[in-house]
């Protein structure tokens, strides 16, 4: 038995819009603390794990831990039917194969009850230790977006470099380069719009701009994002969902060809 | 060709082990490939109509050049590192099956001769496709082509497959494709079936994973060799009366083939003479292929002038065609240095139980291995903030109940 309550129903909306398009079919789990998502795209290459605590539902029950394996192209359809102020309430019955979706009204003069038929995802699900990050860039999103958006018309690949100086994006391609250089920045107006830089070590990565361009989906979620790097592991990019928790992108980086030998696969 | 039935035996006695992936999951895999089992298929299925084949302007059949240049292409294109491997020698063993392999196609080279004077164009088709041999040339012909393209192949000195199977077990390849099921028997960690089918049949990849199956079948790696040659395999006969249901029975009573020669009723099932079980046995366990740090597999840059002289010029493909082919090749090159997140990230396990119940696709010896019962785990977000858990935590309960799960005792909390 699951049923959860939330009074602003677009941020499930919001949600959506931002894992739709890298991940098709995933197992959400729900536990007595929180709702949750890890998805993987289709090449392994990034993931997603999505995190909603209970107390940012107006009422949260969920008896034991359960996965519901959802198509989220299909959910998403189904959500775009509520209203923006609707209140979204999911709902779950043990051993049934659907999940309904209602949406109420602000006015509670409608109320509708959409079902939608669970499937069978046999996903796997990847351990993320804590790291040490060598570098946390925080920024606003909407920049993040635009540099994304604006490398991607150069090229396919964007390199983020931190240094002490700031955090640089570039790319190349056939009809030329770019290079985005954010300094550190803290001596704004509103907290959302400062650039912030921790920096231990200077670090250099190369990722694939397709995935960064599905990761801003997100940017609506949150006013700012927070990039982690380590020249050891995939790039962190966490948009936070205020007072309930987070979405975040995994992207393992590109590669030099020389480093052609296997490793060894567990 | 390959065991007799195995499939078949896997899918009902050890599910786990069989599972269906989708051809975009092996982004940035490096897989061997038995080149000449696909060279064949491409003789068989691509440009073929009747008895007429692709040929170039002087006749020779082109289809084996067609079939490797874009299912390559199309393995690049999704990220894949093909490595082709190219049979050598046959051991001497597999004489006597190669012998019954070319009686039968000689029966329909004479069967397609009386089709085509009967005019039957159903047998034509039948016989045409039964009477294919892949020569000593269109094996000379593809590896040409793979080079040009910049694609490792390895000359076996033997059985590809074998060679196939040493590739990945020394790491050097994540799994093995071919459709020939002895890939298991050599040994190949991982063996993938249906990867090189065209994408217009839409058929899932099938993958094995040889450390589930033993699991499942509980035996033995030396046991299930000994199964796979009582199933029936090409270097020498089986017992008759005696298939993979009852070879597995009988190897989990005694053991090996000995110790069921030494106790089957030998009135009741007859023991081939002079059978070479021993030495089929060796060619699996210890098959002649070259040592791993003989060969060097690099993935270069496609030889544009090569390739077109080869395919245009030499064999009459469209000039146009193979231009915005070689394109492709060279855009998954940019491709190929992606990193997967699997190789950073280690699976772990969850605790969450599907909502939906799974039905009754869960009984034992299901042919849907899909559809059983997930197995209780951690769920992933727990992750975060638990200490990594290894492994998956088996519940073998759960997966003999169709319909009521045991309630799972371990609540995990959060801060």
């Amino acid at each position: 038995m699951l049923e959860l309550r939330l009074v602003q129903g677009s941020l499930l909306k919001k949600v959506m819009d931002a894992i739709k398009d890298l991940v098709n079919d995933a197992n959400f789990d729900c536990s007595s603390a929180s709702f949750a998502l890890q998805a993987m795209d289709s090449s392994h290459v990034a993931l997603v794990a999505l995190l909603l605590r209970a107390e940012g539902f107006e009422h949260f029950r969920c008896d034991r831990n359960i996965s519901m394996g959802m198509n989220l192209g299909n959910m998403a359809k189904m959500l775009k039917c509520a209203g923006n102020d609707d209140i979204i309430t999911i709902k779950g019955d043990d051993g049934s194969d659907t999940v309904t979706f209602m949406f109420e009204s602000p006015t509670q003069d409608k109320i509708a009850d959409f079902e939608m038929k669970l499937m069978d995802i046999d996903s796997e699900h990847l351990g993320i230790p804590d790291a040490e990050y060598q570098a946390i860039v925080r920024m606003p999103s909407a920049e993040f977006m635009r540099i994304c958006r604006d490398l991607a018309t150069i090229g396919d690949t964007v390199v983020i470099s931190v240094t002490k100086e700031g955090v640089k994006f570039s790319a190349r391609g056939d009809m030329g380069s770019a290079n985005i250089v954010l300094r550190q920045n803290t001596t704004v107006d509103k907290p959302e719009e400062a650039t912030i830089i921790e920096m231990n070590e200077p670090v250099s990565l190369t990722f694939a701009l397709r995935y960064m361009n599905s990761f801003t989906k997100a940017t609506p979620l949150s006013n700012t994002v927070t990039l982690s790097l380590s020249a050891e592991l995939p790039i962190v990019v966490e948009y936070k969902i205020a007072e309930m928790g987070y979405i975040r992108y995994y992207l393992a980086p590109k590669i030099e060809d020389d480093e052609e030998e296997t490793k060894p696969e567990a | 060709m390959g065991i007799k039935g195995l499939t078949k035996l896997l899918a009902d006695n050890a599910p786990r082990g069989m599972k269906e992936q989708k051809f975009e999951s092996f982004f940035g895999r490096k897989i061997a490939i038995d080149a000449s089992m696909s060279i064949y298929q491409f003789l068989i299925v691509v440009g073929r109509s009747g008895t007429e084949m692709l040929t170039n302007e002087a006749g020779d059949v082109t289809s084996h050049l067609q079939g490797m240049f874009y299912r390559t292409i199309r393995l690049l294109e999704a990220g894949i590192k093909p490595i082709y491997v190219f049979d050598g020698q046959p051991p001497d063993l597999k004489n006597q099956e190669l012998a019954k392999r070319s009686s039968k196609r000689a029966d329909a080279t004479e069967g397609l001769r009386l089709a085509v004077e009967a005019g039957n164009t159903e047998d034509i088709e039948k016989f045409s496709k039964r009477s294919v041999k892949v020569t000593k040339q269109h094996n000379e012909d593809c590896k040409k082509l793979l080079r040009l393209m910049g694609v490792p192949v390895i000359e076996a000195p033997s059985e590809a497959e074998a060679q196939c199977a040493a590739l990945c077990k020394s790491g050097k390849a994540y799994a093995v494709a071919s459709e020939d099921m002895d890939s298991l028997t050599f040994g190949a960690p991982r063996f993938l079936r249906h990867l090189m089918d065209p994408s217009s049949k839409k058929v899932p990849v099938m993958e094995f994973e040889i450390a589930k199956i033993l699991e499942d079948l509980n035996i033995s790696m030396d046991q299930f060799i000994d199964l796979c040659i009582l199933s029936g395999c090409d270097y020498c006969d089986s017992i008759r009366g005696i298939g993979g249901q009852t070879a597995l029975k009988l190897i989990r009573q005694h053991g090996s083939i000995e110790g069921i020669i030494e106790n089957i009723s030998k009135e009741r099932y007859q023991i081939p003479e002079d059978w070479p079980y021993v030495e089929a046995r060796r060619l699996f366990k210890e098959p002649n292929v070259i040592a791993e740090d003989e060969q060097e597999i690099k993935w270069a840059s496609p030889d544009e002038e090569g390739l077109v002289s080869f395919l245009v010029n030499g064999n009459g493909f469209s000039a146009d065609r193979v231009t915005k082919a070689i394109e492709k090749v060279k855009a998954a090159k940019n491709k190929s240095s992606q990193g997967r997140l699997d190789s950073f990230f280690k699976p772990a396990a969850s605790t969450s139980i599907p909502l939906k119940r799974k039905g009754t696709s869960c009984t034992l010896g299901s042919l849907k291995p899909w559809g059983r019962p997930k197995m209780a785990s951690i769920p992933a977000f727990s992750c975060w903030y638990l200490p990594r858990v290894s492994g998956s935590a088996r519940l073998p309960s759960l997966e003999l109940s169709s319909k009521h799960y045991v309630p799972f005792s371990r609540v995990v909390c959060f801060s």
